[in-house]
């Protein structure tokens, strides 16, 4: 597996995990399927959740200034991309 | 502050006096636009209006204009498909954006007193039946609840800009965000902010300002915001279900101030507001007693005169007036400010033809969500071994969804043979919750076992949520044969007093498959001298599976 899709495939067992959803496994999870509303099903409540985990498991922050920074929630390739550049920074 | 009164709020323009930002609204911009609004409503003859919008200060005009107008307003809960077919009947028109508005603009009606008892405004919240629930409130039911907030926090408040993370469909972000900062003179901002990042941005742009939240948002607040900029918050409030001790603490520590928390709902309007973990002080306006069970009743200004509005929340009243809340005394819950009716979702739940009997009950994790316990009817123990556990809770779940919002569905699911009910036939809610919180089973039930000749027979039924199910197979759950082996050895030492341990297996055969919800009959006998268990599953009169356990000396 590439970085990227391991990193990707760590996402999907953060939402699984940090959720908890049941009878889904991280395969189930397109890395581009829509994770909020429609799509996976997650609500707003999920997004606050999922922010607090993210930044928790991978000691980064989210820049509370920069606008639209929910966007990077969108998807799990989103979101990985989104982590890989803030570990960089 | 320019403080006027709700029913004065459309007498004369005021240039100075500024509503809302982005894009900037004034006073007199609002004034003209209601009355405008008021025109198109009258010469349509619009007098029941549904009113969905967003934008706080398109809400304020729609609001505005409708009163003046002689029009009622109800904001519905959402704008789902069945939301709208139930209104449909009790309105004339739906306002849902502002294209809505602009439509019936015409040259303005007159400037008028609003009339406190004739203006109505209709608010919904999910009754104790589970079936959307409408109230309907008089503007001076209103009017008199921004009078004692302002009597209350208005010095504090000063001119702060009003930042809300709470919809105005409902009545705590309509008077907070809306009517109030109206009244008051007070700046307010447009949308609804849902996220912490957004609210900090918001927050940054006012010199002062206060919060309007709920503990969904305040709970979850991180390290990530600049915590020494946003103290200079004017006042942190929040309603809609209770803050936990820790996130009014947690606030505390990083704003050097307590969260004010409002006790309150549709039905009842204000009852009582506090800071940390002191009593309830009711608002002055309230009066309180509690009936038999203990449950608070309330009379205030904020209900129409004469009636007592009763709760179902336990309390204890102190003798200076303040109270504890002790719990619900009904099956009503709230997830993340939202009341949900479980009684109801059951009933929903029922209705599908594969669910013969279901208890829900709250699954308190990283958030608090649904879980269902569930016997499955025939139909519903076909489609699990046909299709797989993901299929049928999904289905489930699907077929809820036509019934309530997203986030009342049962995120957990127990498939159980039957409802351990009580020597009472209750299943108390407690035991509900202890079932979802446990594991999901990895050994069979064990109905009977009876001995002859040194053979036992052993019914067994197996769970029909076996652990092992989810990934063998998905989507045709069997018991895999490795378990049945391990059954067989477990209850072997169980029965026989097996000396020594598993060592190997023998002549293993595999007939029949074994599926979620079977009764099965295992036999059991142990050879001695060849250290051998013997075993053999059947289901009826088929053979399922059988083989022979090798053991060895606990220690060679």
């Amino acid at each position: 597996m590439s970085n990227q899709k391991s990193l990707e495939h760590e996402i999907k067992e953060l939402i699984i995990e940090a959720l908890g959803l049941e009878d889904i496994s991280a395969d189930d999870i397109g890395s581009d399927q829509t994770l909020f509303g429609e799509g996976l099903g997650l609500d707003s409540v999920d997004a606050l959740e999922l922010g607090l985990a993210i930044q928790k498991t991978y000691g980064i922050k989210i820049d509370a200034d920069a606008k639209d920074t929910r966007n990077h929630f969108t998807n799990v390739a989103s979101l990985a991309a989104f982590v890989t550049a803030r570990q960089a920074a | 502050m320019n403080g006027l009164k709700l029913e004065h709020l459309l007498l004369e323009p005021l240039q100075q006096r500024w509503v809302t930002t982005e894009p900037d609204m004034n006073h007199a911009q609002l004034w003209e636009a209601s009355l405008r609004l008021a025109a198109g409503l009258q010469a349509r003859g619009i007098q029941r209006l549904a009113v969905y919008l967003e934008d706080a200060g398109v809400l304020a005009i729609a609001l505005l204009g409708a009163w003046r107008a002689g029009a009622s307003v109800l904001l519905p809960a959402d704008l789902q498909p069945q939301t709208r077919q139930r209104w449909a009947p009790a309105v004339d028109a739906w306002l849902t954006e502002v294209a809505d508005l602009e439509a019936l603009y015409q040259a303005p009606l007159s400037p008028a007193v609003l009339d406190l008892d004739s203006c109505q405004l209709s608010l919904c919240t999910s009754g104790s039946s589970g079936e959307p629930k409408r109230i309907d409130k008089s503007l001076r039911q209103l009017a008199n609840e921004v009078q004692a907030l302002e009597a209350l926090w208005g010095a504090d408040l000063k001119d702060a800009c009003i930042i809300g993370s709470v919809a105005t469909q409902h009545i705590y972000g309509l008077l907070f965000r809306v009517l109030w900062p109206l009244c008051a003179g007070r700046l307010f901002v447009r949308k609804q902010l849902a996220f912490p990042e957004d609210m900090q941005r918001a927050s940054r742009e006012y010199p002062r300002f206060a919060w309007v939240a709920s503990p969904a948002l305040l709970k979850r607040m991180g390290d990530n915001l600049d915590w020494p900029a946003l103290s200079r918050v004017a006042r942190v409030f929040s309603s809609g279900g209770a803050l936990p001790v820790e996130a009014a603490g947690s606030l505390y520590d990083r704003l050097q101030q307590w969260p004010t928390e409002i006790l309150g709902s549709s039905e009842t309007g204000g009852i009582a507001w506090r800071q940390g973990a002191q009593p309830w002080q009711p608002f002055a306006d309230v009066q309180l007693s509690q009936d038999a069970d203990g449950a608070l009743r309330i009379a205030s200004k904020y209900l129409p005169e004469g009636h007592v509005e009763q709760t179902a929340d336990a309390a204890r009243i102190h003798a200076d007036g303040r109270f504890e809340l002790l719990g619900r005394l009904d099956r009503i819950v709230k997830l993340e400010e939202k009341r949900i009716s479980l009684p109801m979702l059951e009933q929903a739940l029922m209705t599908h033809s594969w669910v013969a009997e279901t208890r829900l009950g709250v699954v308190q994790e990283n958030r608090a969500s649904l879980g269902a316990l569930v016997v499955l009817s025939a139909a519903g123990l076909h489609a699990l071994r046909n299709q797989g556990r993901r299929t049928l809770t999904q289905t489930l779940r699907q077929h809820l969804g036509q019934h309530c919002e997203a986030l009342a569905l049962p995120r957990r699911w127990r498939l159980l043979r039957q409802l351990p009910l009580n020597s009472q036939g209750k299943l108390p809610q407690a035991e509900v919750e202890a079932l979802l919180l446990a594991p999901r089973p990895k050994a069979p039930q064990v109905l009977e076992q009876v001995e002859a000749d040194g053979e036992w027979t052993v019914q067994l039924s197996v769970p029909p949520d076996l652990t092992y199910f989810s990934g063998h197979f998905p989507v045709t759950p069997v018991l895999p044969g490795v378990v049945q082996v391990e059954w067989a050895f477990n209850l072997g030492q169980q029965l026989l007093d097996l000396p020594g341990t598993f060592a190997g297996m023998e002549v293993l055969k595999f007939q029949q498959l074994v599926r979620p919800g079977d009764q099965i009959e295992l036999h059991l006998r142990f050879d001695r001298e060849r250290r051998k268990l013997y075993f053999a599953y059947r289901n009826g009169v088929a053979a399922c599976s059988s083989g022979r356990i090798v053991l060895e000396a606990a220690h060679a």
